[in-house]
């Protein structure tokens, strides 16, 4: 963070440079990196534990979704990997980095120092919630990449069985893993700006992660309670596994798009709410 | 950054602000489309064309919602071959695809959040494709039959034109039919066919039609109960529709590589509604040696040997369950809901009814 460096003149409107400085921070911080590190291992384990095992049966008879698949086609190691770091994993990523985002700097005392230079405190917000929003990107690509590439290596690879029964050739079932990842990373940013806003009401990073990580085990925990499903529309996890109409033939749209809605929902609810405490608080450390 | 006190308190109108917004946009009310304007059809034009209604073919999603207030079933067999996914049909609510492009070319979907029921039916081809169990099923479907509809391989009421061929089965001089205005359904005009009981013992309040203004075709249909004022106890209908003939790309089923085909068997007889219908209705007297019904109308009854043999652990613990109930009549076992009741005797008896436990203990004291 050099002060020096943004004084001179006015920041141009679409200067990166700030954004780019959080990024850095983001992606050094060796924390993250050993996350994102647990999220590249998933595909792995995955994968040899099915190479060396070759399991047989199918879905019904249990096992996460997809996996019997793997031995037909080395694709489904990423889709796999996917279902599997949904629930836990990857949001526990992203409440680490959402939690620490104002909440670290307020810890360290350097939030007041970011304060002095001339950015606003909405565009410091702003590129924080960016910071998180690629780190959520990052994470849903490296869990499908590192599962294509090793499902490629240790698997045949070929035309890919839809859930509708129909095949498509490999090249389709790439871009459908992509947009697989990319709806993943979405409905990771909903979890984003909840974690975003916890984390600017407390200057405990700890706190704000475990919040934002127990409120994501919660959110599903209520959507699987028989008795709640008048309250599962709400939730924000329950649009997660949504990723699933995207591999039908043809693609389902409903779904997914609806996910998104409610997503962008969250997203606006916890940014505004974000928003309006980092602009009010006072910042004393 | 030293705003005064008030001018900084009302920044935290933007997430209030920002919340009623959410909340006014999920709430559906500008979305909301005030009833259609169509010319007034009377109830007996709406049946005449509902019945009539026929098109070359359509595509869309279906959604199916049961609120029956049945007690979780353990398992609920079918016999449709197609496993837990077409079984889970009958509880909670469901997501359907549906492609229609004449009788011999029909593709149902039953989506689950990440698997998928197939039920396809291309010329003298029938596929079932379960995801799940990862495995296809070939039936043969005779050519030049009229032909086993695909989609009657699942139970009925899946789609809105199998619920409201039920429903206007059941049309007689026991039943008054009055249309309530139009509404908006799956984003078309539509008419509203109000078909009511007029036996008051029946469990069934009324029964709501929503007919395509242009094509005749139900959109929805819902079951509405008696007893409790709220939404129906059963719904049925398309969230999107498209009357356009599907292409051929949807009902081409070929098997997966790595996936085991089984051939499957069709009811020895399937041509013909009429034969089909004889062949069960033979079918169920042979097995029960006496199944019949008491009563007419909406509150008929209907008495069937309970099934013999032990029940296995599971469904014995769903009986354990259920209220023991005894009169004149005798005793048994009660299962009551918003829309039906059945009654298990204890001399091995099954009374089923759209109607109140008074009525099955009447018929079972006949």
């Amino acid at each position: 963070m050099s002060a020096v460096e943004t004084l001179p003149a006015r920041p141009a409107p679409v200067s990166t440079r700030f954004l780019r400085s959080e990024l850095g921070m983001v992606f050094r911080r060796r924390r993250n990196q050993v996350l994102l590190l647990v999220l590249a291992a998933i595909p792995v384990i995955i994968a040899v534990a099915i190479k060396v095992t070759t399991p047989t049966g199918t879905e019904a008879d249990g096992g996460p979704p997809f996996l019997f698949s793997i031995t037909g086609n080395g694709i489904f190691v990423a889709l796999t990997s996917l279902t599997v770091v949904l629930p836990l994993f990857l949001p526990l990523a992203i409440a680490v980095v959402a939690g620490e985002s104002v909440a670290g700097e307020a810890s360290l005392g350097t939030l007041r120092y970011l304060l002095v230079v001339p950015v606003s405190r909405t565009r410091l917000l702003a590129v924080k919630y960016a910071g998180a929003l690629v780190y959520c990107l990052v994470a849903a690509l490296l869990v499908a990449a590192v599962g294509t590439v090793l499902g490629a290596l240790l698997f045949p690879v070929g035309p890919v069985t839809l859930l509708s029964g129909s095949t498509v050739p490999y090249s389709t079932g790439l871009v459908r893993l992509l947009l697989v990842a990319l709806y993943v990373a979405a409905m990771m940013a909903g979890l984003a700006a909840i974690g975003l806003f916890v984390s600017t009401l407390t200057e405990s990073p700890i706190a704000a992660m475990a919040t934002t990580a127990v409120l994501a085990v919660t959110s599903q925990v209520l959507d699987s309670v028989p008795q709640l499903d008048w309250l599962g529309p709400f939730l924000f996890s329950h649009y997660w596994l949504n990723f699933g109409d995207l591999l039908r033939d043809p693609v389902a749209t409903e779904g997914p798009i609806r996910g998104l809605l409610v997503t962008a929902a969250y997203v606006l609810v916890f940014g505004s709410l974000a928003w309006s405490r980092m602009t009010t608080k006072d910042v004393s450390s | 950054m030293t705003a005064p006190t008030r001018l900084r308190k009302l920044r935290w109108g933007v997430p209030i602000a920002a919340t009623a917004a959410v909340a006014v946009v999920a709430s559906g009310v500008l979305t909301a489309e005030a009833d259609p304007p169509l010319p007034p059809k009377t109830a007996g034009q709406l049946l005449v064309d509902v019945q009539g209604a026929s098109v070359k073919g359509l595509s869309g999603t279906v959604v199916q919602d049961s609120d029956l207030g049945l007690p979780d079933l353990p398992y609920a067999g079918t016999g449709g071959g197609g496993g837990a996914g077409l079984a889970s049909l009958l509880t909670g609510s469901h997501t359907l695809r549906v492609w229609y492009a004449g009788e011999d070319k029909q593709r149902v979907a039953l989506l689950d959040s990440l698997g998928e029921t197939d039920v396809v039916r291309n010329g003298t081809d029938a596929w079932l494709w379960s995801s799940e169990s990862n495995s296809a099923t070939r039936f043969r479907v005779p050519a030049g039959g009229a032909g086993a509809k695909a989609a009657d391989e699942l139970p009925a009421g899946v789609t809105p034109q199998q619920a409201a061929e039920t429903a206007l089965r059941a049309l007689d001089p026991t039943t008054s039919v009055s249309t309530d205005g139009t509404r908006q359904v799956a984003g078309r005009d539509a008419y509203e066919l109000v078909l009511a009981p007029k036996d008051t013992r029946s469990l069934v309040g009324q029964v709501r039609l929503a007919v395509d203004a242009e094509t005749s075709v139900p959109l929805r249909v819902q079951v509405f109960p008696k007893a409790t004022g709220d939404g129906p106890a059963f719904s049925v209908g398309f969230t999107s529709v498209s009357f356009e003939v599907p292409g051929d790309e949807h009902f081409a089923f070929s098997p997966p590589p790595g996936v085991t085909v089984t051939e499957g068997t069709l009811p020895a007889d399937p041509p013909g509604k009429a034969d089909r219908a004889k062949a069960e209705r033979a079918k169920a007297e042979r097995a029960a040696g006496a199944a019949r019904t008491v009563g007419s109308g909406w509150t008929t009854v209907a008495i069937l040997p309970a099934p013999t043999g032990e029940p296995d652990g599971a469904a014995a613990a769903f009986l354990e369950q259920l209220p023991r109930v005894s009169g004149s009549w005798g005793s048994g076992r009660l299962l009551t809901s918003a829309l039906m009741s059945a009654l298990l005797t204890d001399d091995g008896r099954l009374l089923v009814g759209a109607v109140g436990p008074d009525l099955l203990y009447a018929a079972a004291g006949r």
